[in-house]
């Protein structure tokens, strides 16, 4: 069997009564294209956290490309190809968006290859890529909430990441800009890396972009399928919508 | 594609810097009555511009650092003092002093900061508050270093390279010897803003749990800032109070005082930047000196009340103040 990019394995986080995350388990391989999906409060950005270490699960453990990295420093799981969107952006102040995107690709998984000259070419890539190319030498905190979802996108793929994970990416954003983000990260994924995606309430985002979603709901697993098959999942319909009545 | 400030700093920006300081040293050199003048000054940029190492790269407010130049004080008054009537070492005992000076410097800031730099913010200031009076009264009640009797070399020095060049040497050489330090501070400054060390450093200034998940091994860049920043503090003590002033008491070097003129410089002239230490360095000390002439006395009372009306409006110092006005004009490739 091969071995899975990222397996996670009865995963529990508590935060002291409350059961944020539990007993969840999931592989990705390869190149997938995963979204989390779930109301407010079913512990998506909780399970991220665990996945990059931001937060220490309870039990379970998670293997990347076949290491346990249940307990591993969260600053050497960039190096392994693990690169991260926050659901408030979260850009480095007063640094330019270049400077920005340079810092991913300077201490990510190339980072021991890359000098800071590279770097900064690698950005502008990156920069061009999502679109900001009128943005590179401002500082990042001018960027619109949107331009910052994109910057923060881009500098998580200058870390040339195995493993994207973006946190509520599409949220904010307009359909047409969504189609392309859409669009976009499907060619991110046929080169190669695989997306976890977490997302509230976008149907639009989930049923372009995912061919596998997992709903959560209060911490634990509803359903992991095909998207068609989630979407219609009276369940999940319930959990969104509440029960049919009669 | 518009101009160049988020290109990588290229090395003609320490022009201004390494300039001022020539300028400095002829100015003072040319008019021996300004000598005294042109020392303080170059002490207080050497002060702001190795504080910035640490200040103004990590944004950590460290309230205990004129310790690290108190403990490099006393390793150039130990080697002076020691060496002085073994055969042979001559004027390598101003050398030992410097590595001995750096050394302990060095062994302080990792035992500091091996413990400091795990708390953030407010409580790092804290913690680091106590290290300078700590060790002021360790120095005076465990009797080290002759306790509170501190260490006088005047003798030492003179008898090492007679009286004339001794003199020489405690009235030029050693603000020869600061200035360089200064240079030398903004030399690696600028080697940090350059490098992989300057983009770590600029990503956990703004966002220390952010730099973590993008791969920054927050704490290694910490304490690297920290040390090269303590360092210099330690040539400082070791040149502009040991060398200097040929004598060293503890509660001369570990005062706090020098610590807050530290960080008046440094967010005066500008956090995180180049030319700010020099800017902060050069206002702060000729409005002190000419405080001390024209209102004696009232220099802290007006002090005080300009770091706040700083801190409110201008954030970014008076650096960051001229990028924001001139950064975009073919000038503002020098003001980094």
């Amino acid at each position: 069997m091969v071995e899975p990019l990222l397996r996670a394995e009865n995963l529990t986080k508590r935060f002291g009564g409350l059961v944020a995350v539990k007993d969840v388990s999931f592989t990705i391989a390869e190149g997938d294209l995963f979204a989390v999906v779930g109301p407010n409060g079913a512990g998506k950005t909780t399970l991220f956290n665990l996945i990059n270490g931001v937060l220490l699960p309870d039990e379970g453990r998670i293997f990347f490309n076949g290491k346990d990295i249940t307990r591993l420093p969260v600053y050497r799981r960039a190096p392994l190809g693990i690169g991260r969107t926050f659901q408030i952006p979260r850009p480095f102040g007063v640094a330019s968006v270049r400077e920005n995107v340079a810092i991913g690709a300077l201490f990510g998984r190339a980072a021991e290859k890359v000098s800071v000259v590279e770097a900064l070419a690698i950005a502008d890539e990156y920069i061009d890529r999502v679109g900001l190319q009128a943005h590179g030498d401002k500082p990042s905190i001018a960027l619109t909430p949107v331009e910052r979802k994109l910057m923060e996108i881009a500098r998580a793929l200058a870390m040339k990441p195995r493993l994207l994970l973006l946190d509520e990416a599409m949220a904010g954003m307009n359909p047409k800009d969504i189609d392309e983000l859409v669009n976009f990260l499907k060619r991110i994924k046929d080169e190669g890396v695989a997306i976890i995606a977490l997302v509230e309430h976008i149907m639009r985002a989930v049923a372009g972009l995912a061919e596998r979603v997992m709903v959560m709901h209060q911490g634990s697993v509803l359903t992991d399928t095909t998207t068609e098959a989630a979407l219609t999942h009276p369940k999940v319909v319930e959990v969104y919508l509440g029960k049919a009545p009669g | 594609m518009s101009p160049s400030r988020t290109r990588l700093v290229r090395y003609y920006a320490l022009l201004p810097v390494l300039g001022a300081y020539l300028v400095l040293f002829l100015i003072g050199n040319g008019q021996p009555d300004m000598w005294q003048l042109v020392a303080m000054l170059a002490f207080y940029c050497a002060l702001g511009q190795a504080f910035n190492l640490f200040l103004g790269m990590t944004g950590y407010v460290d309230f205990g650092y004129v310790a690290f130049a108190g403990v490099g004080t006393y390793g150039m008054a130990i080697s002076i003092s020691h060496l002085s009537a073994v055969e042979g070492i001559g004027g390598w005992a101003i050398v030992i002093g410097l590595l001995l000076g750096t050394t302990m410097a060095t062994l302080l800031s990792l035992a500091v900061g091996a413990v400091a730099l795990r708390l953030r913010g407010a409580y790092f200031a804290i913690a680091t508050i106590g290290v300078n009076e700590g060790l002021r009264y360790f120095v005076e009640g465990a009797r080290i270093w002759n306790g509170s009797d501190g260490i006088i070399f005047s003798r030492d020095l003179r008898l090492i390279f007679g009286r004339e060049a001794a003199t020489a040497l405690s009235t030029f050489w050693a603000d020869v010897l600061v200035l360089l330090i200064a240079a030398l501070a903004g030399v690696v400054t600028l080697l940090f803003m350059r490098s992989k060390i300057g983009y770590a450093l600029t990503a956990l200034r703004a966002d220390e749990d952010a730099a973590k998940v993008m791969g920054v091994n927050v704490t290694k860049y910490k304490i690297m800032a920290f040390i090269t920043s303590a360092v210099f503090a330690g040539l400082l003590g070791a040149t502009a109070w040991a060398l200097k002033l040929t004598y060293v008491y503890p509660p001369d070097v570990f005062e706090i005082h020098y610590t807050v003129e530290a960080i008046v410089i440094v967010m005066l002239g500008g956090v995180g930047t180049l030319l700010g230490p020099l800017v902060g360095g050069l206002v702060y000390g000729l409005s002190k000196y000419w405080l001390a002439v024209t209102l004696p006395g009232f220099q802290l009372l007006i002090f005080a009340p300009l770091l706040l009306v700083i801190v409110v409006l201008f954030p970014e110092g008076l650096v960051g103040v001229l990028k924001k006005k001139i950064g975009n004009r073919p000038l503002g490739k020098f003001i980094v």
